[in-house]
């Protein structure tokens, strides 16, 4: 196993930036997964480190190797594929063996190989089908198989759960965590659904535009977002962002607005407000962070309820707060209705703030 | 194959070329470009190859020699340059007016009927009934065998004695004695474009098929829970769904039917007196028969510059597809 | 087609007039389509005398095979030269499609895959060679085969027929590579191949049925062709089935069931084949030639 540099990377199209300067180190053993939104530059990242597209700028090292023009097939990397690309035509042990059988690798060890790998992954008793005779789970974990059976160096991963139910994906989650345990691999993972990223990865790469934004472990990500990009990617239901300006009144600062709503902030948060670079700033709460309550305390927001969604252990209220359209949770059984008026409060211990001009997080740690 | 289906196309945009920044810069980067890609170019070489030596030389030559006086021996040394002789010679010719007239018909009235029965057959073979895809084969037929064997089955289904088709006409009692109708100069063309639309049709049936099983069945269930009829069907559903293939074949059909040869010139050889005589029957006539390659290249390059024009439309039906298909 | 709308919920249960209309449509159709065919057999199957009657019988009073004997008979002498039309018939479709899908391969591939600058214009400057009529390449190729000596030589086929040939094989065959995912490639790249080991061990299987689409495309366009080797072929001895049943004629002018004979027996191998493999095609037609 060994470790991946990405060095100030970047992968341009003519006119279009895919990959702009990034740079990232993702440890021997180390699980990191590459989050954004779709056309965020994630994929693109993944194929030049495997080498299937060339590097316009920077430089990447697999183990101590610079690789910048190696062939993907000198770079001694596997790759799993969101279609898993199993080679139709081929049985299942001629796909495990297919890697091996291009490397010059004997024939008894190939045997030897792919049988192991089978059995690691219990699809011996599926050798001799076709791909298109097996289900999506299974295919799954051939494609795994594939990657496994000559130890590479690095995994890479495109989405390799988004072809799967529900149900399978939570599953294969499961299988795939621990397979990186067992075998202390080097995995780097694409992935647009954070949730995947946050169960699975010792460290996320939170990408858009191109750009990194935050590379960290996802408790942190999750925690300390870095920008609003980050604090509204990450977490689900999304992060509630509430635009607002500063007021100064004596003691007190205060969010406000419009005539929408007014908070007070405590001194601590107060002075990170104020540290803005305008009096525009951002309030990032998440759903636990406002609490509803059917009757007005003082200080509470008015809050006009649009929907109801109960999940079972949590029941997320949707509602109008002015103009904006927030998200917060209640206790299960808690009795409300569409255009209910009730009122909030913000937990300011778990209120983040965002520079209105910058988006970026105010030091909230100074 | 259910693994891999639903695949995206390719990692990179699709491209880039089409959108890419100013001309200038687009030119300024082609140099860099085509050195990057130069292994790729090694691929179509032969095909390239090809096609040059025998298009773009012939293009060419038929543009040079349609400016000559070309001697009968075909001895090319001894040609003579005559300028423009040669099409204002054709343009002005009586024949050339009713060979023109001629072909307009045998294109429009052929490609019209092969595009609607291939329609209608389309939409028919589509259902699900037992033996169909025997019938599909039985009528596709007509479009696999040659021109040849079609042109002399139909020369003798018309023959004015022994024929078939004079058989039925007397037995239907529309005629009461043996016709003439290859020899006719008013019956020889309709029974020629009667004869090249049985060998047509099958054509525009496969593409038309072919484009049907591209029209996504969610849709007529959407409309038929919302309570269209089969005609509203087929009109609000089915034709939309159809129109870029219906274009296609339509076009592919109109430039078959503009360079057939061979079903015109055996069964009537342009005959009689001319009233089948097609561009291309009477550019062969002129070349070959008369050995008269100047005036022969000038028709060529008349012909050539109107099928520029079409082979434009077509191009542009096909890229207009290919764009549909990107952006989906 | 897996799932028709005709069979959703419904349906089935009356037949509207469309429906007759349709089945009527394609009754009539067939009758089109079948009777000059049946004609032809029928008609090879009388004497020559069996023939010229009138009004024509569909069953032929005394049926013969001594036309289809007569056409397939090596010590006959018309049976000799048809037989030789048919072999020389064979060697220019074969050569034509082998070497058309050798060219084409790589070509759709690369267009299907790369992309190279001027990979649009050079596509459909290719696909614009079908816009050009025959003639127009007739003349200055006959004099240029006549120049390199290549009149009577099948040659001189070949390379013509390649020309007209290989635009609608590279159409074919794109659309087919279209639609192999580009993910098996870059997979097999990684799995330790290099791009020219991924294109011959995983793609070429893949793409199997649409070269063999191709291959009985460019094979039947070279076994129908007429014009080319009417003006190119003078020597008998060398002719192709076409414009040999064209010169058979001419000789046995009022032999209509040896003609019907001949003409039936060049259209089996095509039709045959055709027939057998259809399904291909159609299916390259769809992928390829048309887009969903």
């Amino acid at each position: 196993m060994g470790r991946v540099i990405l060095d100030n990377v970047v992968k341009r199209y003519r006119d279009v930036v895919a990959v702009d300067h990034v740079s990232l180190t993702v440890e021997e053993g180390e699980f990191v997964a590459l989050v954004g939104p779709s056309g965020c530059g994630k994929t693109t990242t993944l194929n030049l480190i495997a080498g299937l597209l060339e590097l316009s700028e920077g430089n990447i090292y697999i183990g101590e190797r610079l690789v910048n023009d190696l062939d993907p097939k000198d770079r001694d990397i596997a790759m799993v594929f969101q279609n898993y690309a199993l080679y139709p035509n081929k049985t299942v042990y001629k796909n495990l063996a297919f890697p091996l059988q291009m490397r010059k690798t004997p024939k008894d060890q190939i045997d030897q190989r792919v049988r192991e790998t089978a059995r690691l992954l219990s699809i011996e008793p599926l050798l001799e089908r076709r791909p298109k005779e097996l289900s999506g789970g299974q295919q799954q974990r051939v494609a795994l198989g594939r990657a496994l059976v000559r130890n590479p160096q690095v995994f890479l991963m495109d989405e390799p759960l988004s072809n799967l139910d529900a149900k399978l994906r939570v599953q294969m989650r499961a299988e795939l965590k621990r397979f990186h345990q067992d075998i202390n691999a080097t995995i780097v993972y694409v992935t647009h659904d954070q949730l995947e990223a946050v169960t699975m990865a010792d460290k996320m790469a939170v990408m858009s535009g191109g750009l990194l934004q935050q590379y960290d472990a996802p408790d942190i990500v999750y925690n300390q977002p870095v920008n609003t990009f980050v604090a509204g990617f990450v977490g689900s239901p999304a992060m509630n962002l509430l635009s607002a300006t500063v007021e100064v009144d004596g003691d007190t600062t205060w969010l406000r607005n419009g005539n929408d709503w007014a908070s007070a902030l405590d001194a601590k948060r107060g002075a990170i407000a104020q540290s803005a670079s305008t009096d525009a700033v951002i309030a990032g709460l998440r759903h636990n962070a406002i609490h509803l309550s059917p009757t007005e305390t003082p200080g509470a927001i008015p809050v006009r309820i649009y929907t109801v969604e109960p999940t079972g252990d949590l029941t997320f209220v949707h509602g109008y707060l002015g103009d904006l359209l927030i998200v917060a949770s209640v206790p299960p059984g808690t009795q409300m209705h569409p255009d209910d008026i009730v009122w909030a409060t913000f937990d300011l211990d778990q209120m983040h703030l965002f520079d209105g001009v910058t988006q970026m997080a105010l030091a909230s740690e100074a | 194959m259910s693994a891999i289906t639903g695949s995206q196309p390719t990692t990179e945009p699709p491209a880039p070329e089409e959108r890419g920044p100013g001309l200038a810069g687009r030119i300024a980067a082609l140099p860099g470009d085509i050195a990057r890609h130069w292994s790729d170019y090694l691929y179509i070489l032969p095909a390239l190859g090809i096609m040059l030596v025998v298009i773009a030389y012939p293009i060419f030559y038929t543009v040079r020699l349609s400016f000559y006086s070309t001697p009968a021996n075909l001895a090319m040394d001894d040609k003579i340059w005559i300028g423009l002789d040669n099409y204002r010679r054709i343009l002005t010719s009586d024949s050339f007016r009713s060979v023109t007239r001629n072909t307009l018909e045998w294109t429009v009235f052929s490609t019209f009927f092969a595009y609607v029965i291939g329609l209608g057959a389309a939409l028919v073979i589509q259902r699900e009934f037992p033996g169909r895809s025997i019938v599909r084969g039985v009528l596709l037929i007509p479009w696999v065998i040659s021109y040849v064997s079609a042109a002399y089955i139909w020369k003798w289904l018309y023959h004015s004695d022994y024929g078939l088709i004079n058989d039925t006409l007397i037995r239907l009692n529309i005629v009461d004695q043996n016709i003439n109708i290859l020899d006719n100069i008013h019956r020889a063309l309709p029974a020629l474009i009667i004869a090249n639309i049985w060998k047509e049709f099958p054509f525009a049936m496969i593409m038309l098929l072919a484009g049907l099983q591209g029209v996504p069945d969610q849709l007529h269930r959407a409309a038929k829970v919302d309570g269209a009829g089969t005609w509203a069907r087929f009109w609000h559903i089915t034709m939309p769904q159809l129109k870029s293939v219906s274009v296609v074949t339509i076009l592919l059909l109109m430039l078959t039917n503009l360079n057939s040869f061979t079903l015109v010139w055996v069964m009537t050889g342009g005959g009689p007196a001319g009233s089948t005589d097609i561009w291309i029957t009477q550019i062969y006539q002129l070349a070959f028969g008369r050995t008269r390659f100047g005036v022969a290249s000038a028709y060529s390059v008349i012909l050539f510059l109107i099928m520029m024009a079409l082979g434009y439309f077509y191009v542009k039906a096909l890229t207009r597809g290919d764009a549909e298909r990107e952006g989906a | 087609m897996s799932s028709n709308y005709e069979r959703t919920a419904g349906s089935r249960k009356r037949l509207d007039a469309w429906g007759i209309a349709g089945w009527v449509f394609l009754l009539l159709l067939l009758v089109f389509t079948v009777v000059p065919l049946a004609w032809m057999l029928s008609t090879a199957l009388k004497t020559q005398l069996g023939a010229l009657q009138f009004p024509p019988r569909w069953i032929p009073t005394n049926p013969t095979t001594e036309n289809f004997r007569m056409l397939l008979d090596p010590n006959d002498d018309i049976g000799r030269r048809f037989l030789r039309y048919m072999l020389n018939s064979l060697w220019v479709s074969t050569a034509t499609t082998v070497v058309g899908v050798l060219v084409a391969v790589p070509a759709a591939y690369a267009f299907s895959r790369f992309r190279f600058p001027g990979r649009n214009s050079l596509f459909y400057g290719v696909l614009l060679r079908n816009m050009f009529p025959a003639v127009i390449f007739l003349i200055p190729l006959f004099i240029l085969m006549r120049n390199l000596r290549l009149v009577n030589s099948y040659g001189s086929l070949i390379i013509t027929y390649l020309t007209f040939g290989l635009p609608l094989s590279i159409w074919l065959l794109k659309g087919f590579y279209d639609n192999i995912p580009v993910q098996l490639e870059q997979a097999a790249r990684i799995d330790g191949a290099s791009r020219f080991q991924a294109f011959i061990r995983i793609v070429m299987p893949l793409s199997a049925p649409g070269i063999v689409a191709t291959a009985i495309y460019s094979f039947i366009l070279a076994w129908n062709e007429y014009v080319y080797a009417l003006t190119f072929i003078t020597d008998d001895r060398k002719l192709t089935v076409p414009v040999g049943l064209q010169r058979f004629f001419s000789e046995y002018v009022a032999n209509w069931p040896g003609l019907m004979a001949a003409a039936f027996l060049m259209s089996i191998p095509v039709v045959v084949m055709f027939l057998v493999l259809q399904k291909y095609f159609v299916r390259a037609l769809t992928e390829g030639a048309i887009k969903q």
